[in-house]
């Protein structure tokens, strides 16, 4: 069964590394804008639902607003681009200090508390800070931040710029391959061991030498810097940031991607987004009520696939396993 | 006996009290280095009580509670694992969603230093070779990769009881280790706590008077929250306020 899950997340892994560069070379060739701006879309969405798993899926802390985080990228990336230098890497940079900050100072609040009261406090606090931000005019109020100006990236090849769909693409893979990394990275250590421990059974840390505040707010911190660099880059596709992305909405959308894709696989998160944000728009073609046909979705693969897509493909996989064993023994 | 530099648990005058209940009262104990020593009494006596004082888990009313004859009483259950105390649990308390393999890696994860938490697991190798050592010793090879929770009951408490030595402590307080055991699974128990009572002191709270009988040194007796009598297990057998509290007409 581990076996099998360890290998279903490799194969999703590669299926999507490997549809990924066919997109780009195929939309790079045609010239096509339209899908790959939906790809990045939804990678992006993906390290926000990422960043829900590690919590969720990994230490068991259902955080309901982690869109918190994710805007407070978006915003402050934004900001830098606008009035500070039009710069991706010291975008990334600040974004990445300031929500570790941010993370931090949240934990203490986030942290003090367990189970459905996590959840309510991650709420608020994320309500607290999108009405604030709602409310304030040198954020553009309920308008957002609109004009965003498009960004030169230095790489060794020469500069380049986002405007071209195909590399922008190529540069949110890159972002989000490296903080799913970092997250698997974790994952291979003790400390992941900890967080796997804590959401098993949190009491009995402190039994073999352990304070399950320490992992805890480890994890609570990355998971910020995780949804605020996702966050980061949405001002960068987009060219405008509002206090949409703060919304429940937007956490709450997280946390079904995470179910829809299977909680606690991390590449599950990214699967789900992919096919959420390709759902959406598809549907979004053919009728304005196409949040009433996600919410049906998520209702069938909820009854009828519980540990999500990487799940469906465990049990899959399994059987195929079950049907060499008895072809052998034919 | 009197010889303090024997003595490495020592507990004085503790009281617990739980609203107008006095669950523990005024209990001093002292356990000596190495060996079995047990803690009995009927239902409701505050064994229980006793232990969660002793393992940090409650802040006692009053009293004090000597490690080593450094004063832990204010300590936290990870604080006083440091000082060399670790204790399984009555109802299996294991990581359940996790492999065999995992829970003793975890357990183990304490003896490496800290720096490695943020290292591969690979790094950790004292850790890991502890936990193959327990696998190997507590008989669990086989389920080495099966989640906890899949686990027979009997195996759930010999794996209890391997997490729990996994630190290598060399205080070990067992609450009713071979609880809910069939008599073949206790049997290997008692030689298992035997075993360990040669290197770790081993204080154990059990129903099973025969066992207890068998396998400790001194035996502390508890009824209705007070200690009601201790000594070599002959001794408290033979005492008649042991009798009437707990053997009833058995042993009369």
């Amino acid at each position: 069964m581990l076996n099998t899950k360890a290998r279903a997340i490799r194969l999703v892994e590669l299926v999507l590394l490997g549809s990924a560069a066919a997109l780009f070379i195929v939309g790079t060739y045609l010239g096509d804008t339209f899908f790959l701006r939906l790809a990045t879309e939804s990678l992006i969405f993906g390290g926000l639902a990422l960043s829900v798993d590690l919590l969720l899926g990994v230490v068991g802390l259902l955080s309901l607003g982690q869109a918190l985080y994710f805007g407070f990228g978006a915003y402050l990336s934004a900001l830098i681009l606008k009035e500070l230098a039009s710069s991706f890497a010291l975008a990334i940079l600040i974004v990445t200090i300031a929500s570790a900050i941010l993370g931090w100072v949240a934990s203490f609040i986030a942290l003090r508390s367990k189970g459905v009261y996590f959840a309510l406090i991650t709420f608020g606090l994320a309500q607290v800070a999108a009405k604030v931000v709602y409310n304030t005019r040198s954020l553009g109020a309920s308008d957002g931040m609109m004009g965003v100006p498009i960004l030169q990236i230095w790489t060794p090849f020469g500069l380049i710029d986002t405007s071209h769909p195909g590399i922008f693409f190529l540069i949110c893979l890159l972002t989000i391959s490296i903080l799913y990394g970092i997250l698997k990275y974790f994952l291979s250590t003790p400390t992941g061991s900890l967080w796997l421990a804590i959401q098993s059974n949190e009491n009995r840390l402190a039994y073999i030498g352990y304070k399950s505040k320490g992992p805890k707010q480890v994890a609570f911190i990355l998971a910020a810097v995780v949804a605020a660099v996702s966050g980061a880059l949405y001002p960068m596709l987009r060219g405008f940031v509002s206090p949409e992305l703060m919304f429940f909405s937007v956490s709450g959308n997280a946390v079904v991607t995470v179910v829809l894709g299977g909680v606690g696989t991390l590449i599950g998160p990214i699967l789900g987004s992919v096919l959420l944000t390709s759902f959406k728009s598809v549907i979004g073609t053919w009728t304005s009520h196409h949040h009433i046909v996600i919410g049906l979705i998520f209702v069938a693969i909820v009854i009828s696939a519980p540990k999500g897509l990487i799940g469906l493909i465990v049990t899959r996989m399994n059987k195929v396993d079950a049907k060499k064993e008895e072809g052998k023994h034919e | 006996m009197n010889n303090a530099h024997s003595i490495i648990l020592e507990a004085k005058g503790l009281s617990k009290r739980f609203g107008g209940l006095i669950a523990v009262d005024e209990v001093s104990i002292a356990v000596q280095k190495l060996g079995v020593t047990s803690i009995i009494g009927p239902n409701g006596a505050g064994k229980s009580t006793l232990f969660n004082l002793l393992s940090g888990t409650f802040l006692p009313d009053n009293g004090a509670v000597h490690i080593d004859g450094v004063d832990v009483t204010r300590l936290s259950p990870e604080g006083r694992l440091f000082c060399g105390m670790a204790r399984s649990f009555q109802i299996t308390n294991l990581f359940f969603d996790l492999t065999v393999m995992d829970n003793l890696r975890i357990a183990s994860q304490v003896l490496e230093p800290r720096s490695h938490l943020y290292l591969p697991l690979g790094k950790s190798e004292i850790a890991l070779k502890r936990a193959n050592e327990l696998l190997e010793e507590f008989g669990l090879e086989e389920s080495r990769d099966q989640l906890a929770g899949a686990l027979s009951h009997g195996q759930q408490r010999r794996l209890e009881i391997a997490v729990t030595l996994a630190t290598k402590p060399k205080l070990l307080l067992l609450d009713e280790p071979t609880q809910g055991m069939s008599q073949v699974d206790t049997h290997e128990t008692a030689d298992l706590i035997k075993r360990v009572g040669l290197n770790t002191t081993v204080l154990l709270i059990e129903h099973d008077v025969d066992l207890v009988m068998d396998l400790s040194k001194t035996v502390f007796v508890m009824a209705q929250g007070r200690k009601l009598a201790e000594g070599t297990p002959a001794e408290v057998r033979k005492n008649p306020l042991v009798q009437a509290a707990y053997f009833g007409e058995e042993l009369a």
